[in-house]
């Protein structure tokens, strides 16, 4: 089964089409990245995707679902969740906190009973802070769970990101540039980590990335866009040869790599 | 540790009620009066504050929902003999005229009446963002001043209500303070307060992480709007009188003050901002009023009070724009690591 189907999407903001008749299939297990020049419309894509946009033409459908339209807060409970290319996290609060959030989705006490801590809400404020605890073990955050969040290093705050994201219980992640601003180091650990938690927990991964090492070091396919047009698809092999890739992309790449 | 804090927690409690019950005995009516104010204003600014505080709205309506549960209160308390002496240009609707209940359950009407309306206006308005919101709730505050104006069979009109029998009193403002502060304490520190709070740090995060915008921004109103109501049908039961004046801007522009002061998004912030506002706004009342000094005799600007009040919202906002307490709370923890001269614990700013 797909799990996610993008057909034919475009998105036009005016007079600018920033993304054009774009398809995508996305199997349980893969590893899907979208590269392109900046302004290509990859966030834009991420975008329609998560609901933040409705498309002005074309579907996107989760599980053979069509999820058109829906709000993003609809999309990430079915399954879909995001990370942010300008980190978003919630600065002012802990660490912890920020994962905690990431789990009220599913809770299923209404507000009087939390607010006057009922038998149900109790148990499920405590697996809650049991899940949440155990994530950011996974993910090496544990001993700064009561920091603020915009305290952590910006690697951490990157993982933080994804943390956060993995707590809303998604099928799908979808990393919107990742490795952006990390070193080499740290774009290894990120790789691998990725990697990880893909298995770890059972995900579809979609990502922009620029960095030409994890693009090529993790993905099953890569789908190249150039002023919103998918100009190539394949997997790292073919695009690393592809003719319209090298002119439009990687040629220019130089310095992202 | 978590049984000393709420044994800490219960014998603060303790002493609270003992103060009032000396105060209730030694104290004379003015400054009751004052302390009175003083948990009315904390109730008002708790409301207040979980709606702009902590879940970011920009809402100004306050002083609609307090006309709501002060008019509610008055109308449900007051004996049938004073309904007829108050309305006596227009007789008062059938069957309120006879209708009456127990304080309490008065109080607790003019709360749900509030939320009510609350939730109406919210509705609507909710879906604005920002600016938008300020002036469609300012715009609702007002209206529902003109409507008072107008059912005069209802309200009494422009003339207001006289006589409302002053059931409250120190034991039950600062009780009911002290519920408002636990049950939005409680509310806040739930994974319902995460979640307004991620709205106010995140609107785009918050909806991407699963949260509704919408249905949390209506629930934080609405609740706000209930305790506003139980507030305003205290301080209407307080004065003994009210009519639509009193509910102007300037009574939401005060509690405004008193959450910028305490902290937008602290409970103990505002429980500390509402006494000094309210003792402070009694100890500038002389500004007011005409002075002489030495054979010097300078007549009072009516007014003068909420000039130097303004000015000092003006000084808060410039200079600590995070008020006394910012986002941070007092807690139990923070004291203990003050004293053991030690940074914060860990999560020391939660409660
Ligand atoms: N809400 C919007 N309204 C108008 N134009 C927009 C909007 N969002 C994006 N655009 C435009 O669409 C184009 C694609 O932007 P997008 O952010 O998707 O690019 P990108 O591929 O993610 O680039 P980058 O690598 O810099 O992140 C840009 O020209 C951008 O200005
Ligand atoms: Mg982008």
């Amino acid at each position: 089964m797909k799990l996610l189907k993008v057909e034919n999407v475009s998105m036009i903001f005016g007079g600018l089409t920033a993304v054009k008749e774009f398809n995508l299939e996305l199997n349980q297990g893969e590893i899907v990245a979208l590269i392109g020049p900046n302004g290509a419309g990859k966030t834009t894509a991420f975008n329609v995707i998560t609901g933040v946009y409705t498309p002005t033409i074309g579907h996107v459908s989760y599980k053979e679902k069509n999820i058109t339209g829906q709000r993003p807060d609809q999309i990430t409970k079915q399954g879909i969740a995001r990370t942010f290319q300008n980190i978003r996290l919630f600065k002012d609060l802990s660490v912890l906190d920020n994962v905690l959030i990431a789990n009220h989705l599913h809770l299923k006490s209404n507000f009087l009973e939390a607010t006057f801590k009922l038998p149900r809400y109790r148990r499920e404020e405590k697996q809650i802070l049991e899940k949440s605890l155990n994530l950011l073990e996974k993910v090496g955050l544990k001993d700064a769970q009561g920091e603020k969040a915009s305290s952590l290093p910006y690697g951490k705050q990157r993982r933080l990101e994804i943390a956060r994201a993995l707590a809303t219980n998604p099928t799908i992640l979808l990393l919107d540039e990742p490795a952006a601003g990390m070193n080499p180091k740290e774009t290894d650990d990120l790789t691998e980590f990725i990697r990880q938690i893909r298995d770890d927990f059972k995900l579809s991964i979609f990502m922009i990335e620029h960095h030409m090492q994890v693009v090529m070091g993790i993905s099953d396919r890569i789908i190249v866009f150039d002023y919103g047009v998918t100009i190539a698809e394949g997997n790292p092999y073919e695009i690393q040869n592809n003719q319209k890739v090298i002119e439009a992309y990687l040629g220019v790449a130089e310095d992202y790599a | 540790m978590k049984q000393k804090k709420t044994l800490l927690t219960l014998i603060a409690i303790l002493i609270l009620f003992v103060f009032v019950f000396i105060a209730d005995q030694t104290l004379d009516s003015y400054k009751m009066r004052i302390l009175n104010l003083c948990a009315i204003y904390v109730i008002l600014g708790l409301s207040m504050n979980l709606i702009n505080g902590f879940t970011g709205l920009f809402s100004l309506g306050h002083a609609g929902f307090m006309a709501v549960g002060a008019y509610t209160t008055a109308i449900l308390t007051m004996p049938d003999i004073v309904k007829t002496q108050n309305f006596f240009m227009t007789p008062m609707m059938k069957p309120l005229d006879t209708l009456h209940v127990p304080f309490f359950l008065a109080l607790l009407a003019g709360g749900i009446l509030a939320g009510v309306v609350g939730y109406l206006i919210g509705a609507p308005a909710l879906r604005l963002r920002g600016d938008y919101l300020a002036i469609a709730t300012l715009g609702f505050a007002e209206i529902i001043r003109v409507v008072f104006t107008n059912t005069q069979s209802i309200t009494n009109g422009a003339l207001g209500l006289k006589g409302i029998p002053v059931s409250t009193n120190i034991w039950w403002t600062f009780g009911l303070a002290l519920v408002t502060v636990l049950i939005i304490g409680s509310l806040i520190n739930s994974s319902y307060g995460r979640a307004f709070k991620a709205i106010r740090e995140d609107e785009i995060a918050a909806e991407s992480m699963g949260i509704n915008l919408f249905k949390h921004k209506v629930i934080a109103f609405t609740i706000g709007a209930f305790f506003a109501g139980i507030g305003g049908g205290l301080l209407g039961s307080l004065l003994g009188t009210i009519d639509p004046l009193m509910f102007r801007f300037f009574l939401t522009f005060n509690v405004l003050l008193i959450i910028i002061l305490g902290g937008m998004g602290s409970i103990t912030g505002t429980i500390i901002s509402a006494i000094i506002i309210t003792i402070g706004g009694e100890a500038l009342r002389f500004l007011d009023e005409s002075m002489t000094i030495g054979s010097l005799v300078i007549p009072g600007i009516s007014g003068m009070r909420m000039v130097v009040f303004s000015a000092l919202l003006m000084i808060v906002v410039i200079f600590f724009n995070h008020g006394i307490m910012g986002t941070k709370e007092f807690t139990w923890d923070g004291l203990f690591a003050k004293f053991a001269k030690k940074p914060l614990a860990k999560g020391g700013n939660k409660q």
